[in-house]
């Protein structure tokens, strides 16, 4: 036997993933993109939680002959992100999220002030015009949905859907769902500024009336029932969301909440980002489509804000000036960030002016209203 | 539900419907909420006699003081709202006393 250093050496480079690289150059672009969404959460701090997974999943994902995503074939083991991505494929992940946001969200204000539920609804109206858009620009009506679903500012929403609807986009709608969630401080305000008088985002708003803690745990419990009840298809979302809230008023499982909250939402989100990203492979992402996805991302939360916000002063004119339309934006979900929006709106019209609270419940109602509507397009559009 | 291309104005309907059923749910919700929370304040202002003698403070008021004094608002002078939260948020911490058992009358900037 011959041995040649430099054969080996030959040898190695030869089939090492440089090499492949050289094979297909897209996936070298795949890799550069898996490096400006690594910056984007890492350098400006861009929902940097979900952002860093996701970009090393596509970047991982793209390295070629890793193996990371074969399926098992015959009695081969799987590959790593393949077993990790079972997770969206069956919906786990975004359900196990939705469990952590029940157990961290308040739903005090919403009670105190259960008319904030109709800014939530009305805070759903992107879905609905991006569903459209979508169609117009040629998407089959499943993707179109899921495409919608965008407008609902609900990350977990966004990809449940996708997974269900429309696979091959799945990364696309989820970058474009989290990017604009994270651009929201930016988004909204100028929006609400040109759809509201001075003088509407100056009204203070009441104090909201103490809620009692039977009413806090016999919400979940109601929500769940009657919700999932009346339509199936919300019931891994809401159901875990109830539960995840229910854990947290019941009083008697403060471990559970805690875990839900922090350690079990954490764990998961390192799968859910690695996962979506491990889809951003070259042929479905480096598409125009995808470009698409994303301008239309774009229009569904501007109309979803815009929703909020006209509902607002619908409000405002028939209680007579008692409600702050500025609270009408923070109907789109993306809690808490689109209620501190709000309020920070709300003080500079207004340093006396404190709608916070106020904001949350039009912001967790849209959390509710999300699901709905991806219950509604999942039993539409669902196989 | 759906079966073939969808027609623009079959894709209005859906939209449309999906719009109005989000609607309908979360008003469904709103009216579900105001039962509860007026059964559960029903049930509150009819409360079960409850047999802890020790940890009822039931005495009555020697000089006939109103009841309920926690639903009179409190006056504040020169501290805004939220100045005022903390600082009965902070009396509640440091008294260990839970703050719907707390009364403020007034708070005044000094």
């Amino acid at each position: 036997m011959q041995f040649s250093f430099f054969g080996a050496l030959q040898e190695i480079l030869a089939g090492s993933g440089f090499a492949a690289l050289a094979e297909d150059p897209r996936k070298l672009v795949m890799i550069l993109i898996a490096f400006v969404l690594l910056y984007l959460g890492i350098g400006k701090k861009f929902e940097p939680l979900l952002l860093v997974p996701i970009a090393f999943g596509m970047l991982l994902s793209n390295f070629p002959i890793t193996g990371l995503l074969n399926p098992p074939v015959g009695g081969s083991s799987p590959g790593m992100l393949w077993v990790f991505y079972q997770g969206v494929e069956h919906a786990i992940y975004p359900s196990i999220i939705f469990l952590g946001i029940g157990a961290m969200t308040d739903f005090g204000p919403l009670i105190a002030r259960p008319s904030s539920l109709l800014l939530g609804a009305a805070a759903q109206l992107g879905i609905f015009a991006a569903f459209l858009l979508a169609l117009a620009l040629g998407f089959p009506e499943a993707v179109a949905a899921a495409i919608g679903i965008i407008g609902g500012a609900d990350g977990p929403t966004a990809i449940l859907v996708a997974s269900r609807l429309a696979r091959d986009y799945l990364p696309a709608i989820a970058i474009a769902a989290y990017s604009y969630m994270a651009l929201i401080p930016m988004i909204q305000p100028p929006l609400m500024r040109m759809l509201t008088t001075q003088k509407e985002r100056e009204i203070k708003m009441e104090q909201l009336r103490p809620v009692s803690k039977a009413e806090k745990i016999i919400f979940p419990i109601a929500v769940a029932t009657v919700v999932i009840l009346l339509i199936p298809d919300t019931a891994p979302l809401i159901g875990m969301l109830m539960l995840g809230n229910l854990l947290r008023e019941c009083g008697v499982t403060e471990r559970l909440s805690d875990t839900a909250q922090n350690a079990l939402c954490n764990i998961v989100t390192i799968f859910l980002g690695l996962s979506v990203g491990c889809k951003a492979v070259a042929d479905t992402f480096l598409t125009w489509e995808t470009i698409k996805i994303i301008a239309l991302g774009l229009i569904a939360f501007t109309f979803s804000t815009c929703g909020g916000l006209i509902f607002g002063k619908v409000m405002c004119k028939l209680t007579g000036g008692k409600v702050n339309p500025l609270i009408g934006s923070a109907g789109v979900s993306a809690v808490p960030m689109a209620a501190r929006v709000s309020q920070v709106e709300g003080q500079k019209a207004n340093p006396a002016n404190f709608l916070l609270m106020h904001a949350m419940g039009p912001n967790v109602a849209g959390v509710i209203g999300s699901a709905v509507a991806a219950g509604f397009m999942l039993k539409v559009f669902g196989a | 539900m759906v079966h073939g291309p969808l027609g623009m104005l079959d894709a209005l309907m859906v939209a449309l419907s999906g719009f109005v059923i989000v609607f309908l749910m979360l008003a469904l919700l709103w009216g579900l909420i105001l039962v509860i929370s007026r059964a559960i304040a029903g049930i509150e202002r009819h409360p079960q006699p409850v047999h802890h003698p020790a940890a009822a403070p039931s005495a009555p008021l020697s000089n006939g003081a109103p009841a309920a004094p926690a639903a009179v608002p409190v006056a504040l002078e020169g501290v805004d709202e939220l100045q005022a939260a903390c600082i009965m948020a902070i009396v509640s911490h440091q008294t260990g006393i839970p703050l719907e058992q707390l009364v403020f009358r007034s708070i005044k900037a000094l």
